[in-house]
């Protein structure tokens, strides 16, 4: 029984790749949807948004898995800070976007992590600092250094990019989605261990949730 | 295969009894005929009713009737209640059309659905939360037995789920939508009356990127307010999400054709509010409420549908909370345009009404523009009928000249004083040549 159900799993993972809800987080004007929209325009195969980039998704593979990202962005300015705890609710990850140009934005960033902490438990979603538009490296204001010691010391992942030249936006991305996949499969292992019976529901929940979409 | 299928007749009358239980006295009218102890059971029903009307006005909590005059009390009137159990009887049957396809899932399903719904006829007494749970579990065990016992692949179950929802709340919505236990109401009003407070708000002062002054934006922005203020209209709570998702679609647009560019969420946030507080949709506080209980949750929290819903969510709470800081203005002005002392419209320079609505503006628009092509058209008129003028005096003017002319000097024309000689005419000037030339001997 355990094993016809693994297989079912693995044939609808094949047909309808799991969905992860993607929010995009940072002040105005760092480059969020930027960054989101040269993403998804990258690939050919996603169906790009005819009027808006506010709601994005596109199809991930990581090795030979795949996954289907739903990237949503939310308003950076400061004024909506406090309304944007709303786009938090079923997140799997969240992408802290700050201009390398701009120390405020980089603090903004972590304001907004503390937002996130206060929501989720640690572990329940994967955040990843990203440093953007490091084509405006003359008017740096943060470090290289500087980000990765902040994100090492809050477990998060990073790196830096530029949505303008589109250099490691795509790896930005892939990297949240390995880290997913990764977290995902420890789970699944857990519970095996402790629990076929519980694996079963495990399994179906996450169908009830990709079918959803 | 279909024999284990009773078919459909059955299924509609074992329906239809579902229908008559759960309805009571109303329903019951048509299919049985009406006898005299079922009349005086009408009769007391009724009395009862208005009593408990009458109590209702008196005591906060509606609680103290009994399940059944809680019912009654909420039909609003007699036609409103007929049109909408004509549409319960659609969506019954659409339902049940669209079962027949699943054959043995499909009656396994309609089962489970008939036993909920009995369920909840019994927990209306329970507060709002405990049925929302219990409409929650009931989806989610659903789909879960469709998936592991019927093997029905993900996407079909996604459909089934779709007129399950559409079938279940067609029938609850009158119990469990704005319900009286709860305080949505109370709410209802106070976020009509915050909006109705901030009509001065512009689309300045809230950075909005849509211009209006474009016709065809301004058409969208008419479009999406009618949107927003349709969901109220619809029962299912994926039907009021589309409404949102539509009005969300036409702002994409307005912003597109503003500014050229797709719109991110910096832009789309704004735009919402502006038209929330354009719009002030009716029960508005209900409607999300509702669709938060009752909609299947994976609807809400991803996919499209979901993400515009937490917009409108988001646009809610900063109407909620706005404040002077928020539309960039100092804390005095804030306070004089919400005490009604001022309106920030006052100092423009329009001399129509600031609160004209589209149309009219647009009128007075074009009667400035004609009053405009009215004076260039006169100022035409002045220069061509001065240029002709100028034409007939310039003609006469020559006229005159060349008349000076003529009389100055005047043209004599004087006869030929001599015919020129023509060359072989004989004894012409011959007299004055000289004699042609002798040949002469010279002796040589």
């Amino acid at each position: 029984m355990a094993q016809a159900d693994s297989t079912l799993r693995l044939q609808t993972a094949r047909d309808q790749p799991s969905v992860f809800k993607l929010v995009l987080l940072g002040s105005g004007s760092v480059g969020k949807s930027s960054l989101a929209l040269r993403y998804v325009k990258g690939d050919f195969n996603s169906i790009l948004p005819t009027v808006g980039c506010a709601f994005l998704t596109k199809v991930v593979q990581v090795g030979e898995a795949a996954l289907k990202f739903e990237i949503w962005d939310t308003a950076g300015q400061e004024k909506y800070h406090s309304v944007c705890r709303l786009y938090f609710r079923g997140a799997n990850a969240a992408l802290l976007v700050y201009d390398i140009a701009s120390k405020d934005s980089f603090l903004r960033a972590q304001q907004w992590l503390g937002d996130l902490e206060s929501e989720f438990l640690p572990g329940d979603i994967v955040v990843m600092l990203l440093g953007n538009k490091t084509d405006l490296s003359d008017e740096r204001q943060v470090t290289f250094e500087e980000g990765k010691a902040f994100a090492e010391s809050k477990r998060l992942l990073f790196m830096e990019a530029s949505a303008k030249l589109n250099h490691q936006v795509s790896e930005a991305f892939s990297a949240v989605a390995r880290e997913l996949l990764q977290r995902q499969e420890e789970k699944v292992d857990q519970v095996q261990r402790t629990k076929s019976q519980v694996d079963l529901n495990e399994g179906s929940l996450r169908q009830v949730k990709c079918c959803a979409r | 295969m279909c024999r284990s299928w009773l078919g459909g007749p059955g299924l509609q009358r074992e329906e239809e009894e579902a229908f008559a239980s759960s309805q009571s006295s109303q329903s019951s009218q048509g299919a049985q005929s009406l006898t005299f102890s079922k009349f005086e059971e009408k009769k007391t029903n009724e009395k009862t009713r208005k009593v408990t009307t009458v109590k209702k006005f008196f005591s906060a909590s509606s609680r103290v009737g009994s399940k059944k005059d809680i019912q009654e009390a909420k039909t609003a009137s007699p036609s409103i209640n007929r049109q909408a159990s004509i549409e319960t009887d659609r969506v019954s049957k659409e339902f049940i059309e669209f079962l027949k396809t699943y054959h043995k899932t499909g009656q396994e399903i309609y089962k489970q659905t008939k036993i909920f719904l009995e369920t909840m006829h019994f927990k209306r007494e329970l507060s709002i939360e405990e049925q929302s749970e219990c409409t929650q579990d009931f989806y989610q065990n659903v789909a879960e037995k469709m998936q592991t016992r019927g093997k029905v692949p993900p996407e079909r179950v996604e459909k089934i789920m779709d007129q399950i929802e559409k079938y279940i709340m067609t029938r609850l919505y009158k119990h469990v939508f704005c319900p009286e236990t709860t305080d949505d109401e109370k709410k209802d009003l106070a976020i009509q009356r915050r909006i109705r407070a901030l009509h001065w708000v512009t689309p300045q002062m809230l950075c909005v990127p849509v211009s209006e002054e474009i016709p065809e934006v301004s058409d969208m922005v008419v479009r999406a307010i009618t949107d927003i203020i349709e969901m109220d209209s619809k029962r299912v709570p994926r039907d009021k999400l589309a409404c949102i998702t539509k009005c969300s679609k036409h702002i994409f647009n307005a912003i597109k054709v503003t500014k050229n560019e797709p719109a991110s969420a910096d832009d789309f946030l704004p735009t919402l509010i502006y038209i929330v507080l354009k719009g002030n949709p009716p029960r508005l506080q209900s409607n999300i409420q509702y669709i938060t209980r009752f909609c299947n949750p994976s609807r809400l929290m991803t996919g499209e549908d979901g993400y515009y819903f937490t917009n409108l969510c988001c646009a809610v709470a900063f109407i909620e909370k706005l404040d002077a800081q928020s539309l960039n203005l100092s804390q005095e002005d804030f306070d004089r345009y919400m005490s009604g002392q001022t309106s920030p419209r006052k100092q423009d320079s329009e001399p129509w009404s600031p609160d004209a609505c589209v149309g009219v503006k647009q009128m007075y628009k074009n009667l400035d523009l004609l009053s405009q092509l009215n004076e260039r058209q006169e100022r035409i008129m002045s220069e061509a009928k001065k240029l002709e003028k100028d034409l007939i005096d310039w003609t006469d003017g020559i006229t005159k000249e060349v008349q000076d002319i003529v009389e100055k000097y005047p043209l004599e024309i004087k006869p030929p004083n001599q015919p020129l000689a023509a060359i072989d005419s004989e004894n012409v000037e011959n007299d004055k040549l000289p004699p042609p030339l002798q040949p002469q001997v010279y002796a040589g």
